[in-house]
């Protein structure tokens, strides 16, 4: 091997410490980049793929209870591919002899081998139920660790207890794919449900359509004329959905979570860039005489050049060699954590070759890039400067220095004495200014990321917990059938515990382009124009009053549609086969991804429903508003209302709708944490660089301080006080960053998840934590380079050139 | 003399700027030197024997006045030359020897010899390691080839350095107090090898303080505060 090419591999081998850090540094952030891309890549595939395997439902429709007859009409609807219909019923559930109850999405099929919509994937048991037996979703079999063969009880209304056999789990993909708030789903066969006192009808009706199935506007279209055949047979539609068979209803929140994911991940690429450039110029500082050598016996500028970039790819091939297996592995189990929260299956492990060749390129590329201006600047040196150190013998105080002088001599004069040795490790901070910046910059960013995510995670919650707004009652009672209001209210009042009750309604209308086309369904609630049960965010206009007619406040997603319009404007609406100009009087933030909300007082909607002081759904407030209260109310209220005969649909606590919520924002602030450890991991790799390479500088200083008489433990302390004071300093920049750094992120990805900018809440947490991180973080990094500078000799240190 | 001259220095001036002003280190110097002279240039310390050397190996350049060189390509100016024609230049024409040795403490011994052959591209690999065998079995070096230049004393690191400055086989050596740092009888034994090398036909000139070295040059110089000087004046 030629002498130069011999000179790069002793280069890498014999700082081996120096080298381990460039090497991590690269693999870190390509690691993160691999991760997220191959992450990214797989889910973009296999998220949809997996969807459209499942053959979901275009159009969902959830209606008052129906037979056979009208199933047959649909089916045979022009444009429908597919119909099938189901009953849904909210049921208690628990293991036999378990205590606690759990509310399962029970559904009743007609026929599980003819099932050809929103199909299930058997994972263990038999995918199939007869009478008498239950299929347990993924989801609900880990909720409640049941088994096929073991024995799940069910609450019935009346209060009565049935026992099912857990027949088989499998996976649904599909039916609850787009909402967050879903109850664990259960399937038993349609002759079950006289057991369970249901009548063997249906209330949810799936249609696939036979063209146009991504296409959207055909999709609406679709839904307005099923919906009008279904309404026009006298059935009553509640909720409706729409889904496009190939993409996932998650598809592009989790894209926009992967992307943000993925501009943090170029930002810890970055990050660790400027730990390698500080690296290689320290390394190049360390090499000038090595580099006058060279030129003194014949090197030209560009044969040195090629010599440390020849290091730098060598650098960059091993942080591969690390990153590209592991981010193989990271981004599949990361997809892998993904489709297991969001209920799909992968394909299966395999490599993606374009994370891959990201991974390469990035690779490669990153420590030319960051170590280019070092390596340039470093073999541009004269062979005199290079061999006598003239370069770096010039350095003249700078204004930090001269200001701390100032200070602490003034301080001293006072009669304030700074022990020397933090004077000194104060001073020594700022000797290597460069260097210091670029550590800083590492190490600030990090932190400014560290606390900004956890001011992230606070403000998605409180806003999730404002979305309890709009739940402020404390049990929501929903019957089969309506109920007169006083009738209801003289009942529910003699609960003891409760404080009030409202009935509301609610009715599925249709938005109409103003060429009379559907662009889109809205669910209208409707509270009693008085009721206080609603404490709305309003973004302009106002709420509903008493004597509204014909006007709807309504959730922002309507700027989807209309992104001009404002209170005051109208909308074309169809209600109960009514087309109407409606005034949008209000606009309101929502939490949830159920497309297009509106409010409009009660007793205008019953009055056109025709159920005027008739209700179906009824909101009580309580006397204590904290959970366990609201679930025991929940139990004690179903209990009371069908001892009285009521025919109870069910009884929920309010604060139960933002469970699911809270647990999927879980997931996306664990990515967050995650990227955000990275951050900080990289910004104390760079912090331990620096002071090896401080420490590794001023060897010769070590050795006089000891020749007068400092101990090692004295040295330790210099070195340690060092790291801790530049922890300190990133540390206060890094609590000045994370404010905009807060507002950034927080506005990112609550507009990818909401679709809306959210309010930005502070917490002492993140700052808290990240000062605690940066202090244990600069212990640990200045550590081994003060246990190196204390275990050196004296003989050692003063003879070191 | 009638050969035509090896190196030509003609009126150089070197001026360093430092913070006090302007510092003049070479004030005007001439200096002619023929093939296979042994040139002594002795002075104090700071007489600016150093920056003279750095001006004929190209490792400074001149404030003004010029240098010429004779080369197998022709008459060669260095002062004309930029930074990587110099290298270039320096690695072909001219060996360099100080006192600190310089040499690169992760090669070995042989391939700290071979380290010039490959930057100037001269040898094939396998024959530049013969070569420098061959020059390390001059300096009587050869056993010791693949240690580092930890593992051997200082007098026998000059020995490396010696070779190394012969590798691209040179028409001039310079050497910068090449016996400073060596106790008396290594320092003769480098300065005997010295010798031998002039008798080959190789050209030296060589900066000392050693006034004992005196009788051994073919010809010797007196450098004091930039200037040719008288021994007298140099030395008091």
């Amino acid at each position: 091997m030629r002498p130069r090419w011999k000179k790069v591999l002793a280069d890498l081998w014999d700082n081996k410490a120096r080298s381990l850090l460039v090497i991590f540094s690269i693999a870190i952030g390509v690691l993160a980049i691999g991760v997220i891309t191959g992450t990214y890549i797989i889910i973009d595939t296999d998220m949809s793929l997996n969807y459209a395997a499942h053959n979901p439902a275009n159009l969902e429709l959830r209606t008052s209870s129906f037979d056979e007859d009208l199933l047959a009409t649909i089916r045979h609807h022009r444009g429908v591919a597919a119909a099938e219909a189901r009953r849904v019923i909210p049921l208690r559930v628990r293991p036999q002899g378990a205590a606690e109850w759990t509310t399962f999405d029970v559904v009743a099929m007609q026929d599980f081998a003819a099932n050809e919509i929103n199909l299930l994937t058997p994972l263990s048991g038999r995918a199939a139920a007869e009478r008498g037996e239950v299929v347990l979703e993924k989801d609900a079999a880990e909720r409640t660790g049941l088994q096929p063969g073991d024995q799940i009880e069910v609450h019935l209304p009346d209060g009565a207890i049935r026992t099912l056999t857990v027949s088989g789990i499998v996976l649904d993909p599909t039916t609850s794919a787009a909402d967050f708030l879903a109850a664990p789903l259960a399937y038993i066969h349609l002759d079950t449900l006289p057991d369970l006192h249901q009548p063997q009808t249906f209330n949810r009706l799936y249609v696939t359509l036979e063209s146009g199935q991504d296409d959207l506007t055909h999709i609406r279209a679709m839904m307005a004329e099923i919906k009008q055949k279904v309404e026009s047979n006298g059935y009553a539609v509640g909720l409706t959905r729409q889904s496009l068979t190939h993409q996932h209803p998650l598809a592009d929140i989790v894209n926009a979570v992967l992307g943000i994911l993925l501009a943090l991940g170029v930002l810890i690429l970055f990050l660790s860039s400027s730990l390698i450039a500080n690296t290689l110029s320290a390394l190049l500082q360390q090499h000038m005489r090595h580099i006058g050598v060279m030129k003194l016996v014949g090197g030209r500028n560009r044969q040195i050049l090629a010599l440390y970039l020849a290091l730098m790819l060598a650098f960059g091939g091993l942080a591969l060699a690390i990153a590209v297996p592991l981010g193989g592995r990271g981004a599949y189990a990361l997809a892998d954590f993904t489709a297991e929260e969001l209920g799909f299956t992968l394909q299966g492990y395999r490599i993606v070759p374009l994370a891959m060749g990201v991974q390469v390129l990035v690779g490669i590329l990153v420590p030319l890039i960051a170590g280019l201006g070092p390596v340039i600047s470093g073999t541009r040196v004269t062979v005199l400067q290079a061999i006598s150190g003239v370069q770096y013998a010039n350095q003249q105080d700078g204004w930090v220095e001269r200001t701390l002088l100032r200070l602490t001599s003034g301080l001293d004069r006072r009669g304030l004495h700074i022990p020397q040795p933090i004077l000194l490790s104060i001073r020594n901070t700022f000797r290597n200014k460069r260097r210091l910046r670029l550590t800083l910059f590492t190490l600030t960013m990090g932190g400014a990321i560290f606390i900004s995510v956890f001011n992230v995670r606070v403000s998605l919650y409180r806003f999730v917990e404002q979305t309890g707004n709009y739940f402020l009652a404390d049990v929501t009672l929903d019957f089969n059938r309506s109920y007169r209001l006083d009738k209801v209210e003289s009942y529910i009042m003699q609960v003891p515990g409760v404080e009030a009750v409202e009935g509301w309604t609610y009715a599925n209308a249709q938005l109409l382009t103003s060429d009379g086309r559907t662009a889109d369904n809205i669910n209208i609630l409707a509270p009693p124009a008085r009721s206080t049960l609603v404490e709305p965010l309003l973004v302009e206009g106002r709420w509903m009053q008493p004597g509204d007619v014909r006007k709807i406040v309504i959730s922002e997603s309507i700027w989807d549609y209309y992104p001009d319009l404002h209170s005051g404007d109208t909308l074309r609406l169809k209600i109960n086969g009514k087309e109407e100009e409606w005034e949008v009087v209000g606009i309101f933030k929502f939490v949830g991804i159920e497309g297009l909300l509106g409010y409009t007082p009660y007793e205008y909607l019953s009055r056109i429903k025709h159920t005027v002081n008739r209700s179906y759904s009824y909101r009580v407030v309580t006397l204590y508003h904290d959970r366990p209260y609201q679930e025991a109310m929940s139990k004690r209220l179903d209990a009371y209302m069908r001892d009285q005969g009521f025919d109870v649909h069910q009884a929920r606590a309010g604060l139960s709708s933002l469970d699911d919520a809270s647990d999927s924002l879980d997931v996306l602030i664990t990515f967050l944490l995650i990227m955000a450890l990275l951050t900080a991991s990289v910004g104390g790799m760079g912090l331990a660089g620096t002071m090896g390479m401080n420490v590794l500088e001023r060897t010769r200083e070590i050795g006089i301080l000891r020749a007068i008489g400092a101990t090692d433990a004295r040295i330790m302390g210099l070195v340690i006080a060092e790291g801790m004071f530049i922890g300190l300093i990133s540390w206060a920049l890094a609590v000045a960053l994370s404010f905009p750094f807060s507002y950034l992120l927080s506005g990112i990805v609550s507009r990818a998840i909401f679709n809306t900018p959210i309010e930005v809440i502070f917490t002492p947490l993140g700052f808290g934590l990240w000062l605690l991180l940066v202090i244990v973080l600069s212990t640990i990094a200045s550590t081994l380079p003060a246990r190196n500078a204390a275990r050196l000799t004296i003989r050692e240190v003063l003879a070191y050139e | 003399m009638n050969a035509s001259p090896l190196l030509e220095m003609r009126q150089v001036v070197k001026r360093y700027r430092t913070p006090a002003g302007a510092y003049p280190a070479l004030k005007g110097l001439d200096l002619t030197v023929y093939p296979g002279e042994f040139l002594g240039i002795l002075g104090k310390s700071g007489a600016g024997k150093s920056t003279l050397l750095n001006m004929i190996t190209g490792v400074d350049r001149p404030t003004e006045g010029e240098i010429w060189m004779q080369t197998e390509e022709g008459r060669v100016g260095l002062h004309l030359l930029d930074e990587d024609a110099l290298a270039r230049w320096r690695g072909r024409n001219i060996g360099v020897v100080y006192q600190s040795f310089q040499l690169l403490p992760m090669l070995t011994l042989v391939e700290n010899v071979m380290l010039p052959i490959d930057l100037s591209g001269d040898y094939h690999p396998r024959l530049s390691r013969q070569r420098a065998l061959e020059l390390l079995d001059m300096v009587e070096l050869s056993a010791h080839a693949h240690k580092t230049p930890d593992l051997i004393s200082g007098g026998q690191q000059q020995r490396v350095a010696i070779a190394r400055a012969l590798a691209n086989d040179p028409a001039l050596l310079v050497a910068d107090e090449p016996t400073g740092s060596l106790d008396t009888v290594t320092a003769d034994a480098i300065f005997t090898m010295f010798e031998r090398l002039v008798q080959t036909g190789k050209t030296i000139i060589m900066v000392t303080h050693d006034q004992g070295l005196l009788p051994r040059f073919s010809r010797h110089l007196f450098l004091h505060d930039g200037q040719w000087t008288s021994p007298e004046e140099a030395l008091s």
